[in-house]
């Protein structure tokens, strides 16, 4: 028996009954006195019921799927960075963003979209806003989606090239990327049971997961390698956008829930079996206000953007308003779906941080200056550490190649499915926005496909994947700022409390704004270093390609250059969409206020 | 299903938790593609819809014997299509 206390035992089982506390206490104690759902009231789902969008659907079902449409990379990779500052921060970030934050503000959107007859975030930003609040909205989404793309595919292609793994994740990729065509044919053209093509799909994972360590993909190119990594990426990404969901995307995404779950499912039996299996925590608990390495800056506000999905995330108030709101059979679902789905996202961030708490430091947070080893570099910590914990529950070596690569391949396809469902989306977004008018080329099909993967391929392949992480996570925490405040307009309109979700807008949206001006100005400060003779900073912002060859000096300073555009111009978007949100609040709170005539007609002014 | 409420209280609670499971397990696989293969059928009924009565709305798609001929088909679809047609659509209704 290994020292009880050594190992994160406690703490996954202490976070797990703070969640349980956020749920039942907190969460019900705001459905009941915030919103006052009411489980006689009719939803969307009966209103306008048409068995396409609109139908009710069992409170299970939408659970599951509101889950497996937020799981995603962030709540992996997200923690990767925050334990930096030390595991305790993380680990009280997720505990209070979560707590406090993310489930309200997944209940909260699917709360108001229900309350507004099933209407996504655009009209109702439209509503409270007006039409220049929207286009707002809709050049941020767009910024969003490339910032989103690039650091996905930079991830993507560093785990294809990551040499923790040996090159034994690309032919599992491909494996389940083949497996998903053949079954979508299987179902829908040839109408075979589900259940069979589940057992061939199933079948054929394994059997790529059996050749991964058989044949091993290795690039010859050194530096290069995550380029061409990047551009297979690219590709596959591509025909995923273009071909019609049913064929590609639809039955791959299907197939690879089963070992996403599955992984998951492992990593937190593994956790709780720590006492038992002797793991123990490595890393240093902090908290560390600033990185240790100089790279990140300081603990607030990058903690609070690093670690994003996991915590609190903007995508999910995307998905909460867009499809799940127009299917809640009866109000009082709204919290099991949206806030449940929230908390059981915050224990995969959990597992994730587990994964990597066990680690030792320096193959997590890697050695300044080491080639081999760089700061933040090893983006592949969460196989490893997922192994470690689940290999003696399985009676197998952690250093197990099948098991690296099968955790390798999870973290790929975790990616890989959002990333292909958020392709096809900007291609949906941008067919919207340039429809008509000068620029109608860019809606084009593949057009905007191209111009929605091939600016994201450039940042991958040029600027450090932290620093995209970080733009990525300040983008999307900010979405998350601005859709809580759109939900206290609301509830100041209704006369309802309204300090409970203006304060946790407040925080996020002071936060993300601090955070995107910290990435801006360290981009900015090392192109003015540059100009005083230092190069130090400027090449440490960008690829190890770039930084190698001292001809492709002024390739870096361009490349920072552009950072500071996409963070000013997120910067400044965001900025004005938050004003224009808390002029609105204002506004509302002030007519809110306004004694209401006898009649309930008009307020006096 | 909201229809599928009341019988649920009478179920016992072993079945209840397997429904549940059931329930999380399809959608957490399957809801999301049935969904999405639904709206492919809507879009493609759109296009019926519209092929069908196009000449009565001003837009000569296929002659009007064609059209009267499979008429009786369009008709008890026409009320569904006009409210979908009708409704408020966003770029934030397609995430998913």
């Amino acid at each position: 028996m290994v020292d009880f206390l050594n190992t994160p035992f406690l703490w996954v089982v202490a976070t797990l009954a703070l969640y349980v506390v956020a749920y039942w206490g907190y969460g019900k104690w705001i459905d009941r006195n915030v919103w006052r759902s009411d489980a006689k009231r009719a939803t969307p789902a009966h209103m306008y019921m048409d068995g396409v969008e609109y139908f009710p659907t069992s409170r299970y079902v939408l659970w599951g799927y509101q889950f497996k449409s937020v799981a995603a990379l962030g709540p992996i990779l997200g923690p990767f960075i925050g334990v930096t500052f030390g595991w305790l921060p993380a680990l009280l970030w997720i505990i209070g963003g979560n707590f406090f934050i993310g489930w309200l503000q997944d209940y909260g959107s699917m709360m108001l979209s229900v309350r507004k007859e099933g209407r996504s975030f655009g009209p109702i930003t439209y509503e409270f806003t007006g039409p220049r609040g929207r286009t707002n909205l809709l050049a941020f989404v767009l910024f969003y989606l490339i910032i989103l793309s690039a650091a996905f595919i930079a991830l993507i292609a560093t785990f294809w090239d990551s040499k923790a793994f040996k090159g034994t994740t690309f032919v599992p990729t491909i494996g389940i990327l083949f497996a998903g065509l053949l079954c979508g044919q299987l179902l829908y053209r040839w109408k075979v049971n589900v259940f069979v093509v589940t057992g061939i799909g199933l079948a054929l994972i394994v059997f790529s997961l059996y050749l991964g360590p058989l044949l091993p993909v290795v690039l010859p190119w050194g530096q290069w390698n995550l380029a061409v990594w990047a551009a297979i990426c690219v590709v596959i990404l591509y025909v995923a956008a273009i071909l019609p969901t049913p064929t590609f995307i639809q039955p791959t995404n299907y197939l690879a829930f089963f070992p996403a779950v599955a992984a998951v499912i492992l990593i937190l039996v593994g956790a709780l079996a720590t006492p038992f299996t002797g793991v123990t925590v490595q890393l240093p608990a902090g908290p560390f206000l600033s990185d240790p390495q100089g790279l990140l800056g300081p603990l607030w506000p990058i903690l609070f953007v690093a670690i994003a999905c996991g915590a609190i995330s903007g995508w999910h108030s995307l998905v909460s308003s867009s499809s799940s709101s127009k299917q809640l059979d009866i109000e009082t679902d709204a919290l099991p779906v949206g806030g449940g789905a929230m908390l059981s996202e915050g224990m995969l961030a959990l597992a994730s941080l587990i994964a990597y708490m066990v680690l030792a430091p320096t193959f997590v947070f890697g050695v300044p200056g080491d080639p081999n080893n760089p700061a933040h570099g090893n983006t592949a910590s969460w196989p490893v550490g997922a192994a470690l914990l689940v290999s003696k529950i399985l009676g197998v070596d952690a250093a197990n190649i099948y098991l690296t690569a099968f955790f390798g391949l999870v973290l790929i396809v975790y990616a890989l499915t959002v990333q292909a469902l958020v392709t096809r989306f900007f291609r949906l977004v941008a067919a919207e926005t340039w429809s008509e008018g000068r620029f109608r080329l860019l809606g084009n099909k593949h057009v905007s496909t191209i111009v929605g993967l091939g600016i994201p391929w450039g940042f991958a392949v040029t600027g450090s994947w932290w620093a995209l992480w970080l733009y990525f996570g300040g983008a999307n925490q900010l979405l998350a700022g601005l859709a809580i405040m759109l939900i206290t307009i609301h509830l100041a309109r209704v006369r309802a409390p309204t300090r409970y979700s203006l304060i946790p807008g407040i925080f996020m949206v002071v936060t993300t704004l601090a955070a995107l001006m910290w990435q801006t100005s360290t981009f900015l400060y090392s192109v003015l270093l540059y100009t005083q003779g230092d190069k130090s900073w400027v090449l440490r912002n960008v690829r190890g390609g770039i930084q190698a060859d001292p001809n492709y000096i002024l390739v870096a300073v361009f490349i920072n250059a552009v950072f500071v555009v996409i963070g000013a111009a997120l910067f400044l978007v965001g900025l004005s969409m938050a004003i224009r949100l808390f002029r609105s609040y204002r506004s509302s709170v002030v007519e809110a206020r306004a004694p209401v005539a006898a009649d309930g007609g008009t307020p006096q002014k | 299903m909201a229809d599928s409420k009341e019988p649920m209280k009478s179920k016992s609670r072993g079945r209840r938790v397997k429904d549940a499971a059931k329930g999380v397990l399809y959608g957490m696989a399957a809801h999301g593609h049935v969904t999405a293969a639904l709206r492919t059928r809507m879009y493609l009924e759109h296009l019926f819809m519209f092929i069908t009565l196009g000449d009565m709305l001003g837009v000569p798609v296929i002659p009007p014997y064609y059209s009267l001929k499979i008429l009786p088909y369009a008709v008890p679809n026409i009320k569904s299509w006009k409210q979908r047609v009708f409704r408020e659509r966003d770029f934030t209704d397609q995430v998913f």
